[in-house]
Order: structure tokens, then C-alpha cells, then sequence
């Protein structure tokens, strides 16, 4: 026997320093070779990952997302600006950010992802709650009315904790997605909801205009209502989102994004901002847009 | 039922009145205590003091006595107090780019007496294409002042033409009063010009006449408003 075998041997004490163990009186190929993974379970490092996990919708997600983080304004309202070569008016939203600042890092590490946090607005202390208050104040960051996620590919995006976010993040002629909860319309009927297209007015058709119509077939396909069917019901008030908004203007001053077109939601309604995945990345330092304030202590983000 | 004899239940009234004496003491009891039972009903505190002032001693009792203070940071600046309406800032910094010398502005500022009205005969000299004009049928004026927009309407081969100009357009280089409407129009939109018999035609020889005398040719007037024409080409038969 070679020394690795006695080494092997001797990897357990002796059975009779150990009695609770049960002796084993015939001898089997798997007493004698006891095998690596003894859990009937399929569980280990080298196994592939399941495609329903977290581990396999984050590293589908990757290569989507932004760089750097956005920015959270209030919709303002909307106006035309024109364009001074083509001399055609485009329709704009104007988009202001308010006391935009990051509050703290999410980490792959500890979270499971990379996302910067940031908050925007104020809010009186005595209308925050303690354990809000707590947060804010490990931060060292002033209180915020409003705080959202962006999500960013990797730790170069995280800015550091307590950086205004400037209306100069973004610059001109570059291409946003912007979302933002829709207003919401309340019970609506299909017609509205989904587009259907009700009954005609006439031809015999009595008190069924805007109907919706058959909900599926009948016997020979189940005789049941699929998941998922478009039906009435609430409409509005979620979250949706516009993509490749071009810049128009920006103003870092008065803290100022023109977008062109629509974005959704009522007037004075929070909108996140950030650079549009369907388009190739802006090409700006990493430093623009994000100004540490002063007399606060300049903490990296790898100290966080 | 037979009332019992009384040599067969002596303590009878006795017991009666016992009974009558405990519903005696308890409504006693009852009118007596009135606060004793409803202690809802007494003073909780003793009366404030003369230079109590219950704003004051809300604020000092509210908040969390006792518990370590978590600090609280000051916000940073508002950029939404340094510019509390944007779209207008938008909107302005548009305007000094359109409208350097503010005159488009004055054209149909609501303050000017000699603005542009509906019914006025104007003349738009665009940058790229032909220069237009017709009479004026409306003044459409949204949200904001850079939206502000005109209607004029004219006829071309005899056919009638509107158009709308974007007032504040880079390609609309210039817009001129050709003609004022002899009496203020009493509509906001003269709409009903589009029926043929308020129809004012062609405004095309006005329009001739005032680009000869601009140009310091020899007067001819034709007539004094758009409207005066207008019976000459029912005249010719057109309607």
C-alpha cells in the first residue's frame, strides 16, 4: 500500500475510539470507497445553472445593462422646440431633477446585484419614520422624499454615496428610456384596454356595442378560460416605459432635461432616467454629472 | 295559581322586602355615582397653567423622548426654487434664439393695439419656399407662447387654400399686415369665411397693390377692404 493509501486510512480515527459509530460488519465496495457526494440530492459547485434561477436572470440581464446610473426628475409638462436646421418643431417633455443625490450602493456580494440607489426631493424628519431616518443617517445623506434603484452592470457604475446627480448627466442629442407610472383610468371596459373592437353600431346589433366579445371556445378546447386572457378591469397606474428619447436640451443649472416626445404619467410625477439600453452607450467621463457637495467626506465606492 | 297560605311560608314578605330594599340601594347607588362609574366623564389633567400654549407643548411632547437622536443632514440646493416654472425657461431661451428683436411677439401680443387680428390680410415670406397670404382666420394660441400659430386662408387657381404658420417657425422669415379689417371681427375664428357667401376670394390684388406701393411703385387702389372685392367676383358669376 502506498503512503497515500495509509494517509487514507488513517483520515478517521479508529472505530473503537469512536463507539456511537455503527460498526459495519459486512463489507461493501461502497464501505471501502464511501463516495464524494453522499446527499441524494443533485446539489454542487460544478453543476450547470437551473435557467429559472436568480444566478441565471442576472447574468441574462448582464450584458443589458447601463453603465452608469440615472437620474429621478419630476414631469414637468410638455412644449415644442424647434430645430434650428430643419426648421421643424418636435414636441418635448420637459423633465426637472431636484436634489437628485445616491443614497447607498446595492452589491453583487452582499445583494445579489449592482444597483445605484438614489433619492430625490426632501422631506421633514418628523414625517419620516426611524428606521428611514437610520438609513439615511448611516448614509450621511439628507433625507428624501423619493428613492428608486438603478441597476448597472458593474461596480465602476456605483458613483460615489452622497453625489448630487446634475442635469448634465445626460447630453444633448443622446437617447434615453424614461418610466414612470402611467395615470391611472380606473375600471375600463376591453375597447379601452386592449384595443378590441366592440360590436357595430347597427345591423341588428341590440345593447352589445362595446362588448368584449367571446372570452374563448367552447367544448373540444377545454371549455375554460386561459391565463391571461385581455379582459376589463384597472387600467393605468404601473409602471411603464418609454425607450430611445433623444435629448433635446439641457439645462444643469435650473436642472433641466428636455426629452423629446411623451413620457408617461400626470404632470409633477417622478421619472427615472437613465441612458437607453437599445442604443450605443454616450460617450462621457464617468465624473460628469455627479458632484460630491462640499464638506462631505469623499468616500469611494469601494470603501462603502 | 293559589296564593300560599301564610302559615305555610312565614318569611314571605320578609324576603319581599329584602329584595325591594337592594333594588332601592342600587338605583341609589346609581343616581349618586354617576362619575365614579364613567370615569370618562372627570378631568383626566388638571387645568393648564396661565402661560400654557398647546402649539408649544404639541411640538416639545411629539417627537421621540428619550431616544437616541438620529442626525439629519440639510438637503442640498433646490434646483426647483432657483427655477420654479422650466417649461417657461424653456420656452424663453427659445424665444431670444427665434425672436431676437421681439417683434414676432409684438405682432400678436394681447397688449398691442396694432396687432394682427382675425380678418387682417397677412403676408408670410418663408426662408425655403414661396411666400403666402391670405386672410387671417384664426390665432391659435396654447399652452405656451412658442405654439403660437395663424390660419390664413386664400384662393389659388380659384380654389380655396388655407395654411397654418407656426408664428415662431425659423422658416417663416417675416409675417406682414397687407391690410387691416375695416371693423374688429366679433369672432375669435372666422370659420364661417369658409362658406361661399362670406367667401373673400383671392386677396391676390391687395396683396399686388401693397407689395407695388412697398416698393414705391404708383398707388392703385382697388378698394379699401378685402370685403369690397367680393361683390365684383359674385358679379362674375362664381357663386
Amino acid at each position: 500500500m502506498s503512503t497515500k493509501g495509509i494517509a487514507r486510512l488513517f483520515q478517521r480515527p479508529p472505530r473503537f475510539l469512536c463507539p456511537s459509530v455503527s460498526r459495519q460488519f459486512v463489507r461493501t465496495l461502497k464501505s471501502i470507497h464511501p463516495g464524494k457526494n453522499s446527499s441524494r440530492f443533485n446539489h454542487g459547485h460544478n453543476l450547470p445553472i437551473l435557467g429559472s434561477s436568480h444566478t441565471a436572470a442576472f447574468l441574462r440581464k448582464e450584458p443589458m445593462l447601463p453603465l452608469r446610473t440615472g437620474a429621478l426628475a419630476i414631469k414637468k409638462g410638455m412644449t415644442g422646440v424647434y430645430d434650428p436646421e430643419t426648421c421643424r418643431r418636435v414636441p418635448c417633455t420637459v423633465l426637472q431633477l431636484d436634489r437628485c443625490q445616491v443614497i447607498s450602493h446595492k452589491r453583487r456580494d452582499t445583494h445579489g446585484y449592482w444597483a445605484v440607489q438614489v433619492g430625490s426631493g426632501t422631506k421633514e424628519a418628523r414625517n419620516v419614520s426611524r428606521p428611514e431616518r437610520g438609513h439615511f443617517a448611516a448614509q450621511e445623506v439628507p433625507l428624501k422624499e423619493h428613492v428608486v434603484e438603478f441597476r448597472v452592470k458593474d461596480e465602476e457604475g456605483l458613483p460615489g454615496v452622497g453625489s448630487i446627480i446634475t442635469a448634465d448627466l445626460f447630453k444633448e442629442g443622446q437617447f434615453v428610456d424614461t418610466r414612470a407610472v402611467t395615470r391611472g383610468m380606473g375600471f375600463a371596459g376591453g375597447m379601452k384596454r386592449w384595443g378590441f373592437s366592440g360590436q357595430p353600431a347597427s345591423h341588428g346589433t341590440s345593447l352589445t356595442h362595446r362588448a368584449m366579445g367571446s372570452a374563448g371556445p367552447s367544448q373540444g378546447s377545454g371549455s375554460r378560460v386561459l391565463p391571461g386572457k385581455k379582459m376589463a378591469g384597472r387600467m393605468g397606474g404601473e409602471m411603464h416605459t418609454v425607450q430611445n428619447l433623444k435629448v433635446v436640451k439641457v439645462d444643469a443649472e435650473n436642472g433641466i432635461v428636455v426629452v423629446h416626445g411623451a413620457v408617461p404619467g400626470p404632470k409633477n410625477s417622478m421619472v427615472k432616467i437613465q441612458d437607453a439600453i437599445k442604443k450605443p452607450w454616450p460617450e462621457v467621463d464617468a465624473a460628469v454629472g455627479l458632484m460630491m457637495p462640499e464638506g462631505m467626506p469623499t468616500r469611494l465606492a469601494a470603501e462603502v | 295559581m293559589a296564593t300560599p297560605s301564610r302559615s305555610l311560608r312565614p318569611l314571605g314578605p320578609l324576603k319581599q322586602a329584602l329584595r325591594r330594599c337592594r333594588a332601592e340601594r342600587q338605583q341609589q347607588r346609581r343616581h349618586a355615582s354617576t362619575e365614579a362609574l364613567y370615569p370618562s366623564l372627570q378631568p383626566r389633567y388638571p387645568p393648564p397653567s396661565p402661560g400654557f400654549r398647546p402649539s408649544q407643548a404639541i411640538k416639545q411632547n411629539r417627537f421621540e423622548e428619550g431616544m437616541r437622536k438620529i442626525p439629519v443632514i440639510p438637503p442640498p440646493r433646490s434646483t426647483i426654487k432657483a427655477c420654479r416654472d422650466p417649461i417657461q425657461a424653456v420656452t424663453q431661451s427659445q424665444l431670444t434664439v427665434l425672436d431676437p428683436n421681439g417683434a414676432r411677439t409684438r405682432l400678436f401680443a394681447p397688449s398691442n393695439p396694432d396687432r394682427a387680428q382675425p380678418g387682417d390680410i397677412l403676408h408670410v415670406r418663408l426662408r425655403n419656399g414661396e411666400p403666402f397670404s391670405g386672410v387671417c382666420l384664426s390665432i391659435r394660441q396654447r399652452h405656451q407662447p412658442i405654439d403660437t400659430a395663424i390660419l390664413l386662408r386664400n384662393q389659388l387657381t380659384r380654389i380655396g387654400v388655407e395654411m397654418w404658420f407656426k408664428v415662431y417657425s425659423p422658416n417663416v422669415e417675416a409675417i406682414e399686415v397687407v391690410q387691416r379689417k375695416e371693423k374688429r371681427a366679433r369672432r375669435a375664428n372666422l370659420y364661417y369665411m369658409r362658406q361661399s357667401r362670406h367667401d373673400v376670394g383671392s386677396v391676390e390684388g391687395v396683396v399686388r397693390g401693397w407689395l407695388r406701393q412697398k416698393s414705391g411703385g404708383n398707388v392703385r387702389v382697388k378698394g379699401r377692404d378685402a370685403n369690397s372685392s367680393k361683390k365684383k367676383n359674385n358679379k362674375r358669376g362664381r357663386n
